[in-house]
């Protein structure tokens, strides 16, 4: 067993993101930070002065840009001060929550200001993604981030109606979400009344895998500041503080092709979840959460994923989602921002899921706000080939 | 009905002028265009050997191999980029009925894009006496009782008084009685020195202003006001986009493991390599066994037939990685478990574009090789299905 221990417990006091959207030509990518990283600060309630240290974090090879922490100094507000860079994909938002959680934790940081951003119009995804395979052998066979292998075995295992239906009714749900967030990018309006006409014949991309099921590109950035027990104690804070408990990340060998074998491994979703949920006490993820955040990048991929998250077997997942347990009103509401389907900064993507979980748990998300009081939340972030990290934020300081 | 500055008519009408008939040289099609709606209508682009041919259609659009069809103000939208068109393709505002990627590849290329030519407005001297209320400061004119006119002469021209009094402020068109002070000029003087393109001094002493009565009230009355700000200045900041492309050639060391892959592939062998732990065959070979830890040196050769248990049938048109190119779709990628290989492990690559309407879980395959195999992935062309 590894060990696995926090010197001391990590709060977030302070929150930013930016609009979410597919064009920012108003804004150059130090402005679309600064903007991020000036309203966390406001939010907190503190100013540069207060940050020892910066963790920045987004998907290099998009914009084509190496070090874009230091083209970007002059908007995270970084000179001068300790700054770390993190680029691990589509997880990066996440790694960024996590390596800023683990600098406080050990001490040698008392606030760390966490970037996460892409501006996905100035970038090249197809070109990015594609560079990213392993150019030996997978790189001519690798396209870019889209599949319908999900689709493919749901509706063997399910029976092509009720996947089908699944997988709608988690994307018109995830789009009723987006409607209550000003910040969302895509918010389309839909009903579920479209639901058979969207299914039969919005635009092919992947076999069943349609234009409709899949997440979009944006630009955005997002900015959160992390600050110790003690300091919280001591100073205050301007927000309700909320604790990060714990957080797990899996990895898996660096191949796709052996995920569709006739034997399947175990997926990274399920390994993390156990690890984190078997070393936190949580027998029932489902009941014990009020909220989960999660990396949503297709519909296919969602409603399949929630099974693994949430340890569910057979099709216990399907039948939460079709009794309305994961609807904004439900027993654990999943993604009340409208997820990555409805907004996708890559570099920012990850980081939105605990920061939007921490709004839900502080209680100031605005009209996507669970009615209900919010104790413990989940955020997940996803990337590469299947890797996983998942956060778990509580209200009290009571674990 | 115009939407975001133009109408429908006007992109279509634009059409021969944007057309680059030297990139048409291989097109042969007939595309419909309905836009539906107030300011909407029926067009039918025919494009044929580098010529296009633009026609109004009443009824119904026939012998056209796609269509196009939105609402006026989403035709508009996406025409010009201030709606996404991916967006308006998934909340279907925006439908196309046949190949999609002619919206992405073929129209960005025979077509130069429709752009509204921005008109410049010309700020005139009743738009800027509009605003003089608003720029009233009353905390500057606390007490002030004046009367100013101003009598304009030429385009644009005409007569207004300008009242100050008990901390009001108000406008009147033609000249009041008992004005402190009357201003004679041509309205463009006007309006110059409001934008500041003319300086008011070097205007009145080249005797561009007549001053009637209270000299100094006439120097006096810009502090009762905040200054004018042309509101069409704001378009000339300058928002630019900056294209690069990045093309570098990179070259990668196979090492000893993969290099025995290539080795095999020049002799149509496609090999494994087997963990001594828990014998799974790994395709292609990897270093070690990412389970146990070890590492695999014995090589087994697979297939080179196999079954297939899943796949990707591509209708998205995404570029070649390796080309830039955008691919003819569909494509499909296979993924197999090649005869020999542990259950577990599968190989992807590429089914011939033929097969793909008898592809299905459970098909069996085999890979087509390039006539001389030279230890590259192009060795293998495609997986074919056995029928």
């Amino acid at each position: 067993m590894k060990k696995h221990r926090k010197n001391r417990n990590v709060a977030i006091t302070g929150i930013g993101q930016t609009a979410l959207s597919s064009h920012k030509e108003d804004q150059n990518q130090v402005e679309m930070v600064h903007e991020a990283v000036r309203s966390a600060l406001e939010d907190a309630k503190l100013t540069l002065d207060d940050i020892d240290c910066v963790v920045h974090g987004n998907m290099e090879l998009f914009e084509m840009q190496f070090q874009p922490d230091m083209w970007h100094a002059l908007g995270s507000g970084a000179y001068g001060k300790d700054e770390y860079r993190i680029t691990t994909g589509g997880t990066t938002g996440a790694t960024v929550v996590c390596a800023a959680d683990n600098l406080v934790a050990s001490g040698m940081y008392e606030t760390v200001l966490a970037i996460g951003f892409e501006k996905l119009q100035e970038a090249n995804t197809t070109g990015g993604i594609t560079n990213m395979a392993d150019p030996l052998w997978f790189r001519h066979l690798q396209t870019g981030a889209l599949t319908a292998t999900t689709a493919t075995e749901m509706i063997e295992e399910f029976g092509e109606k009720r996947a089908r239906r699944a997988a709608m009714k988690y994307r018109i749900m995830m789009d009723k979400h987006a409607m209550l967030n000003h910040r969302a990018h895509r918010r389309l309006g839909l009903e579920y009344e479209q639901m058979e006409d969207l299914m039969k014949n919005s635009p092919q991309l992947v076999g069943e895998l349609r234009l409709i099921h899949m997440c979009s590109q944006s630009d955005g950035a997002c900015a959160m500041i992390f600050t110790s027990e003690d300091s919280v104690k001591k100073k205050g804070t301007a927000q309700p503080p909320v604790w990060i408990r714990d957080h797990e990340t899996s990895h898996r060998e660096e191949t796709m092709s052996n995920l569709f074998g006739f034997k399947k491994p175990k997926m990274t979703h399920r390994d993390c979840a156990e690890k984190l949920f078997k070393r936190n006490g949580i027998k029932d993820p489902v009941e014990y959460f009020d909220v989960f955040e999660m990396y949503d990048p297709s519909a296919w991929w969602a409603v399949d994923w929630l099974r693994e998250f949430f340890l569910l077997k057979a099709d216990e997942h399907l039948q939460l989602l079709e009794s309305g347990a994961f609807d904004l009103d439900g027993k654990c509401p999943i993604n009340p921002s409208g997820g990555v389907i409805a907004s996708n900064p890559i570099g920012a993507t990850a980081m939105l899921r605990p920061a939007e979980a921490a709004m839900q748990i502080r209680g100031d998300a605005g009209p996507h706000q669970i009615k209900k009081n919010v104790q413990h939340a989940l955020a997940s972030g996803f990337g590469g080939t299947l890797w996983t990290v998942l956060i778990m934020l509580e209200k009290d300081l009571n674990w | 009905m115009k939407y975001f500055g133009t109408t429908v008519a006007d992109i279509f009408n634009t059409m021969p002028k944007r057309f680059k008939p030297e990139e048409a040289k291989d097109v042969d099609i007939v595309i419909g265009y309905e836009a539906t709606g107030p300011g909407g209508g029926k067009w039918k682009a025919t494009i044929k050997h580098g010529t296009l041919k633009v026609e109004t259609v009443e009824g119904e659009l026939e012998g056209c191999n796609t269509m196009i069809q939105a609402d006026a103000e989403t035709f508009v939208g996406v025409t010009l980029g201030k709606i996404t068109a991916i967006d308006a393709l998934t909340n279907q505002k925006l439908r196309v009925v046949g190949d999609v990627k002619l919206l992405m590849t073929l129209l960005p290329k025979v077509f130069i894009p429709y752009s509204i030519i921005p008109e410049k407005k010309e700020v005139t001297a009743r738009d800027i006496l509009s605003t003089v209320r608003d720029r009233f400061r009353a905390d500057k004119a606390a007490g002030v009782i004046m009367s100013f006119g101003y009598d304009l002469a030429g385009e644009g021209g005409g007569q207004w008084s300008i009242i100050i009094k008990d901390g009001q402020c108000t406008v009147k068109e033609g000249l009041e009685d008992n004005l402190n002070v009357k201003m004679t000029m041509d309205a463009s003087t006007y309006v110059g020195m409001m934008t500041g393109t003319l300086d008011a001094v070097t205007a009145f002493t080249s005797g561009k202003v007549k001053i009637d009565g209270d000299m100094m009230a006439a120097g006096a009355t810009a502090k009762y006001f905040n200054k004018y700000v042309d509101p069409n200045a704001q378009e000339a900041e300058e928002l630019l986009s900056l294209k690069v492309v990045t093309s570098v050639g990179m070259r990668f060391a196979t090492g000893p493991v993969m290099g025995k892959w290539f080795a095999g592939l020049k002799e149509k062998k496609l090999l494994a390599n087997v963990c001594p732990s828990c014998k799974r065959t790994q395709i292609p070979p990897r270093e070690i066994c990412a389970f146990c830890h070890v590492r695999a040196g014995e090589y087994k050769e697979l297939g080179p037939e196999g079954t297939v248990n899943n796949y990707d049938v591509v209708y998205y048109a995404s570029p070649d990685p390796l080309t830039g190119v955008v691919r003819d779709t569909p494509y499909a990628g296979i993924f197999v478990v090649l005869d020999g290989a542990t259950p577990e492990d599968a190989f992807s690559f590429e089914l011939k574009k033929e097969d793909i309407p008898r592809l299905k879980k459970g098909v069996r395959v085999r890979p087509v090789w390039a006539e001389k195999p030279k230890g590259h992935f192009s060795d293998i062309l495609y997986f074919e299905i056995i029928s």
